[in-house]
């Protein structure tokens, strides 16, 4: 049976339990010191910060290549649990309340914010990259203008044509009130993003009720600017996925700075007010 | 305003000779030693004459008695021909001494320099004075072999004397070495590399036939003696085997006649020559002795690609021995096609009942299996050799992706685009990315245009000057920028396009020309594998999504381990 399960699965397997081992274990050492009397929120509070630094180490690794520090997906396993560890050392730490003061608010919000940031970052790494197979070959994000500007071109091109061509200005017409602003730029992220389709039902439906308008000549140019729509929706796809894969780390990554600096601060001033027996 | 330039000479062929203190009295020895005295210096023409070739891709090596010339296994492209003194050639025979350190890897403070050290513009390079050849097997020093009396009296030896030629197999084949070469006594060896053998094949029909016939002998014995199948047989029986065996070229001469891939396949293999047909008499087997074979099952009006073979891979084994133990005719099971150009040897199916069969260890016999794949809808069958799918393997061979053995194999449904392995890439290699992160795809394996260093690597062939060329132990195929005189032959050869010729510029960003046509300098780049940095290819080491791989996908179970991990 274990056999069967892809390496995948067992790191998966591994590390969840690894994880909730941890965490079990951290509980039950926090109500031991609970019900010996003992505070250990000093403890708790140092291994969350640890666990942090530790965790932004990740990025750095990612920024030296050149030297054999591991792989980086390996790395990038013990980002992923060693985050779902530390949410577990902060609600130990917290006591899972909510904050009550103003720099346990500025603590808590950022903390949340990196833990929701990088979920997502998760969830977008596994899910986009499957979706984006589904919508035409993959594009180098840094060349989707370009292609997309080859798009608008040929249609523009099409719309002039047909002009000349069919000796009627249907298509043309349309181009330059629908089609045009279409292919300027990238449209329909949050569509993209939500799965929602309706866009480009909508703009082929267009297309096709002109067909009863044009001549023979006018069917092929129609026909291919329908393609051209749909290679652009592909495309506009494509530019939405990868824009969200790039943009959640330009919010997880400078919170996590924020959060070890805060945490720092919080650091210092938990031991400068430190109440203790005397 | 004229962009600001750095002129230099531009490079040329002959800057870098094999050995540049080859003498005139030397270059004439040559001449007059056999092989080379045979050739007409008329067919040379001024610019290319037979003492130029000599001068610049020849040399003299002096061995002592117990040296090692070549290794078994190695990589090298030079012929050796015996100007005095003799060797022994060794099959089988791996010496521990003699096998060249690995390549030298930077130190730990060195590679983490390279972070501030790598320069901000894009293709530069430190001019130097004299370049550095490309170092062969030869230039690694002596390798001593002390006990060469017990080797010879425990091996089968044969000995070449004054005039004998040998290495011409993994000249022509751009194949290991495929026996060890030891000196028999201290004796002079005229090495001639690869560029100067390929001129003089292509200007003397004389040598060419020459050097063709001892590459077909030679390679034929080299197989046997290479193939577990006729491991058991003692030398008499396998001298016996090898007189009924058939050497066969099919194909075209190269994997890629036309020097690209092929047209999109409209599945019909009209371009791949037949060589057995399902159906018929099992009347040989059939061993690939070089390229690729497409293993095919006829099915309604079209043919299933069934797998695909590589050098050393057998063809009809199974078939034969159903036909030994049943004592009847079994026909073929599976249709047999070149790719490309494929090089084959039939052992008649008498040879195996009579020499080999009967003693042939079970281990090495393949399962019989009933299984009948014709009761799978075909858009469902996997590979029965692989296990890969279907149109996966249709695409790894339509798209000549077989030949690579470090494919940048891309997983599309765990890349998120980061692109931190591009940027690893460039880290390691002066800023400047040796890949593509795009290249032809099937579902979601996705092959990304960096070299694969291939089994067949075409781009050697045509290279003036050796500049690319292989590493001698692991095969990978790197080019030594220093006798790169950048005429893009390799750039032109390579079918995938992975080969990039970049304009160079000095360290400020200034392009560098040519002294007298004012054409900026190029140079050939491509993916080295990440040659003497630690922890090997930056770019696998760099994905955080278990996304990317180098792959030899000449061989199916590597991917398939992938593909399932």
């Amino acid at each position: 049976m274990a056999a069967s399960l892809t390496r995948f699965t067992r790191r998966r397997a591994r590390n969840t339990a690894l994880v909730v081992g941890a965490a079990v274990l951290l509980v039950a050492i926090t109500h031991l010191a609970e019900a010996t009397l003992h505070d250990i929120r000093f403890v708790t509070g140092w291994t969350l910060f640890g666990l942090i630094v530790g965790l932004a180490l990740f990025n750095l690794r990612r920024r030296i290549p050149v030297l054999p520090l591991g792989s980086a997906s390996d790395w990038e396993q013990v980002h992923i649990y060693g985050g779902w560890f530390a949410v577990a050392v902060f609600l130990t730490h917290t006591g899972a309340g909510l904050p009550d003061g103003p720099l346990e608010i500025a603590l808590w919000i950022p903390f949340v914010a990196v833990t929701i940031s990088g979920t997502a970052g998760i969830w977008l790494s596994r899910v986009l990259p499957k979706r984006m197979r589904d919508h035409g070959a993959r594009e180098l994000y840094d060349r989707i203008a370009t292609r997309r500007a080859e798009i608008a071109a040929e249609a523009q091109a099409l719309a002039i044509s047909s002009a000349r061509d069919t000796g009627s200005v249907t298509i043309a017409d349309y181009y330059q009130k629908e089609l045009s602003a279409y292919f300027q730029r990238p449209r329909n992220a949050l569509a993209h993003l939500t799965g929602y389709q309706g866009h480009l039902r909508l703009q082929q439906q267009q297309i096709q009720s002109l067909h009863r308008y044009v001549d023979a000549r006018g069917h092929k140019i129609l026909n291919r600017l329908s393609e051209l729509v749909e290679t652009k929706d592909d495309l506009d796809y494509q530019f939405a996925a990868q824009s969200a894969l790039r943009l959640w780390l330009f919010v997880h990554v400078p919170l996590a700075y924020g959060l070890l600096i805060l945490i720092a601060v919080h650091a210092v001033l938990a031991h400068a007010f430190e109440v203790g027996p005397s | 305003m004229s962009a600001q330039t750095t002129a230099i000479s531009r490079p040329r062929r002959w800057d870098n000779p094999f050995d540049p203190e080859l003498s005139t009295a030397d270059v004439e020895r040559i001449l007059t030693a056999p092989v080379f005295r045979d050739l007409d210096p008329d067919r040379f023409p001024p610019g290319q004459s037979l003492p130029d070739i000599v001068r610049n891709d020849a040399r003299i090596n002096r061995y002592q008695r117990g040296d090692i010339v070549v290794l078994e296994g190695d990589y090298g492209n030079s012929v050796f021909v015996i100007l005095s003194g003799a060797v022994n050639v060794l099959y089988g025979y791996l010496p521990e001494v003699g096998r060249p350190p690995p390549r030298a890897r930077r130190p730990f403070w060195n590679a983490l320099a390279q972070l501030w050290r790598n320069s901000r513009e894009s293709e530069t390079r430190t001019l130097s004075p004299s370049a550095r050849a490309v170092h062969l097997r030869s230039d690694r020093g002596r390798a001593y072999l002390p006990d060469i009396e017990r080797v010879i009296a425990e091996h089968s030896v044969t000995l070449l004397e004054h005039g004998d030629m040998f290495g011409e197999i993994s000249a022509l084949s751009r194949s290991p070495r495929t026996a060890t070469v030891v000196a028999d006594t201290d004796c002079e060896l005229v090495e001639l590399r690869w560029q100067g053998l390929r001129d003089l094949r292509a200007r003397d029909p004389d040598l060419r036939e020459r050097v063709d016939h001892l590459h077909r002998t030679r390679s034929l014995l080299a197989h046997l003696s290479e193939s577990p199948l006729f491991a058991h047989l003692d030398e008499a029986t396998i001298a016996l085997v090898a007189q009924e065996i058939r050497f066969e070229n099919h194909g075209t001469q190269e994997l890629f006649p036309t020097g690209e891939l092929p047209a999109e396949n409209d599945g019909s293999l009209a371009g791949e020559p037949l060589i057995a047909e399902e159906g018929s008499l099992t009347d040989d087997l059939i061993m690939i002795r070089a390229g690729f074979a497409r293993v095919t099952e006829h099915l309604d009006h079209g043919d299933r690609t069934a797998g695909y073979l590589k050098n050393n891979d057998v063809f009809g084994l199974e078939e034969l021995v159903r036909q030994w133990r049943g004592n009847q005719s079994v026909p073929l099971r599976n249709s047999l096609r070149a790719i490309g150009y494929l090089d084959i040897l039939r052992v008649p199916a008498v040879v195996m009942e009579r020499y080999v069969l009967p003693t042939i260890p079970e281990h090495l016999l393949p399962p019989i299996t009933d299984a009948d794949m014709r009761s799978t809808p075909v858009w469902k069958r996997d590979d029965s050799a692989t296990g890969i799918e279907q149109p996966l393997v249709d695409f790894l061979i339509d798209e000549r992706i077989i030949n690579g053995t470090q494919s940048m194999v891309i997983d599309l449904d765990r890349c998120t685009g980061c692109d931190d392995c591009v940027k690893a890439c460039a880290a390691t290699h002066d800023g400047n990315p040796r890949f593509v992160r795009q290249g032809p795809s099937h579902d979601d394996v996705m092959i990304a245009n960096a070299c694969m260093h291939c089994v067949d690597a075409v781009c050697l062939i045509g290279c003036p000057t050796g500049a690319i060329h292989r590493d001698l132990s692991s095969g990978d195929v790197h080019i030594n920028d220093d006798t790169c005189i950048g005429c893009g032959t390799c750039s032109r050869s390579c079918p995938y396009g992975n080969i990039v010729m970049v304009e160079i510029a000095d360290k400020a960003g200034t392009v560098i020309t040519d002294r007298e046509t004012g054409a900026a300098i190029r140079r050939a780049t491509k993916c080295d594998l990440c040659a003497g940095q630690l922890g090997g290819p930056a770019c696998q080491r760099a994905c955080p999504n278990d996304a990317l791989a180098r792959l030899d996908m000449s061989n199916p179970g590597e991917l398939v381990a992938w593909l399932r991990r």
